[in-house]
């Protein structure tokens, strides 16, 4: 069984919510001007190559409970940028307090995103898949059991991206796509430790008290979150 | 690494009004020459006005017109994305899955806010909310009725958590009323709830 006391913040899949409220036609893409700017300095951000996607959602969804719960979207995607650029050493938390450089204005780093290779950044992306390494273990249709989040974790407090609500829940692997880099370990600068990525399907009946038999939810799973049902 | 305690947390010493927060911060990255300024207009620009719907649009209308395509599109996706220039940031691992008469499928991302941008742009505000990451994957009939979606009992819920970076785009069945129309009157008919499963294909409103 998992323990709910356990489940992280930003784990929220099955939790109890209140209504949806989708926009309206002609609705702006950014409701703010600064949703925007947070948006740029995130992508420009990470394009400096210093954290990986996999170390930002980590920084994000650590930020306090107050905070996760409190902020919306962009407010975190913020917080957790600050607390990036701070903690990897390339601003400190006195140029924080004090709203500006402690020197003067410095030429654009090395690894900076210059305005001239945004397209290229944005249409190359960041692939995940990586070079088969072995055999992926489970084949198509065959079944398997989910471990306990924190038992994929590299390290305390750690990242995970296998949600509590599929947790110690049996399924059946739907489609192998490779090997994929593993968050568990990149999140942390362990190492990308690719490993085969699979989408599992679960009966809705399996997964929620009041889940409908038929409908089915799909995981994406790392070889690590699964063992073979005996 | 990370604390607990709010004050060791270096967001915490920002101004308190989210707007001066980023602008305090822009200030500080420019000025280290960490962040060019207009790196981050061009950025913007391109989700702004650039990649968007309208691109997965495009495609869920050729799929309709031409089976060739379509086949491609459901079963060669990352190459056929590649080949016409829309794979990219967000986007490098797209599956697309087919909707039937049998099986309908919804898109969330329970533990974030994981979402195909290079066909659809930046997510919703509604995508990225509470109340939908958590609701999408444990009362997907309830969360579709809210957006105006009446699943009949007989067709399967197939919800797609994106938990890994495989970003899923929804092929919606092609209503009966549009056929005979070509490629670019399809285009309008798709919008992009429809393509996220949280809406089907609807005529074009007339302006």
């Amino acid at each position: 069984m998992t323990n709910s006391k356990m489940k992280p913040h930003h784990d929220m899949g099955g939790d109890q919510a209140g209504p949806i409220t989708p926009d309206r036609p002609g609705d702006a893409i950014f409701a703010k001007p600064w949703h925007k700017r947070v948006l740029g300095l995130t992508v420009a951000g990470g394009a400096m190559g210093a954290w990986s996607i996999d170390t930002s959602r980590f920084w994000r969804e650590s930020l306090p409970k107050t905070d996760y719960q409190s902020f919306t979207y962009y407010e975190k995607w913020l917080a957790a940028l600050t607390n990036l650029f701070v903690a990897k050493g390339f601003v400190t938390r006195d140029e924080i307090i004090n709203g500006l450089p402690s020197g003067p204005k410095q030429p654009l780093h090395d690894a900076a995103l210059d305005a001239d290779r945004v397209l290229a950044m944005l249409a190359a992306g960041a692939k995940a898949s990586r070079p088969e390494l072995t055999k992926p273990l489970f084949q198509q249709g065959q079944k398997v059991r989910t471990c306990s989040p924190d038992a994929t974790k590299r390290q305390m407090p750690g990242h995970t991206r296998l949600p509590h609500y599929a947790a110690d829940k049996i399924g059946v692997i739907l489609f192998y796509h490779g090997h994929h880099v593993l968050p568990n370990s990149n999140a942390h600068f362990l190492g990308e430790c690719p490993e085969p990525l699979y989408s599992v399907e679960f009966s809705s009946a399996d997964l929620w008290p009041d889940g409908r038999a038929g409908d089915v939810v799909i995981v994406d799973c790392w070889q690590s979150y699964l063992e073979p049902l005996t | 690494m990370p604390h607990d305690h709010h004050d060791e947390n270096a967001h915490s010493l920002l101004p308190g009004e989210p707007a001066l927060r980023v602008k305090a911060l822009e200030t500080i990255l420019v000025q280290k020459g960490l962040i060019d300024p207009a790196a981050v207009d061009a950025i913007i620009d391109q989700y702004e006005h650039h990649i968007g719907p309208q691109i997965g649009a495009g495609l869920i209308a050729r799929a309709w017109s031409d089976p060739a395509f379509k086949a491609q599109l459901v079963n060669n996706t990352e190459g056929i994305l590649s080949d016409l220039g829309f794979g990219g940031r967000q986007g490098e691992h797209i599956v697309v899955v087919e909707n039937t008469p049998d099986c309908h499928n919804l898109v969330v991302c329970t533990l974030c806010s994981c979402y195909p941008w290079p066909v659809l742009g930046v997510p919703p505000a509604w995508y990225k909310s509470d109340a939908y990451r958590s609701r999408a994957v444990r009362e997907p009939r309830q969360v579709l009725a809210e957006f105006g979606v009446i699943i009949p009992p007989e067709q399967k819920i197939r919800v797609w958590d994106s938990t890994a970076e495989i970003r899923y785009l929804v092929l919606p069945m092609q209503p009966e009323q549009s056929h005979g129309l070509d490629e670019s009157e399809l285009a309008l008919w798709v919008n992009r709830n429809a393509m996220i499963g949280t809406g089907l294909p609807q005529p074009p409103v007339k302006t």
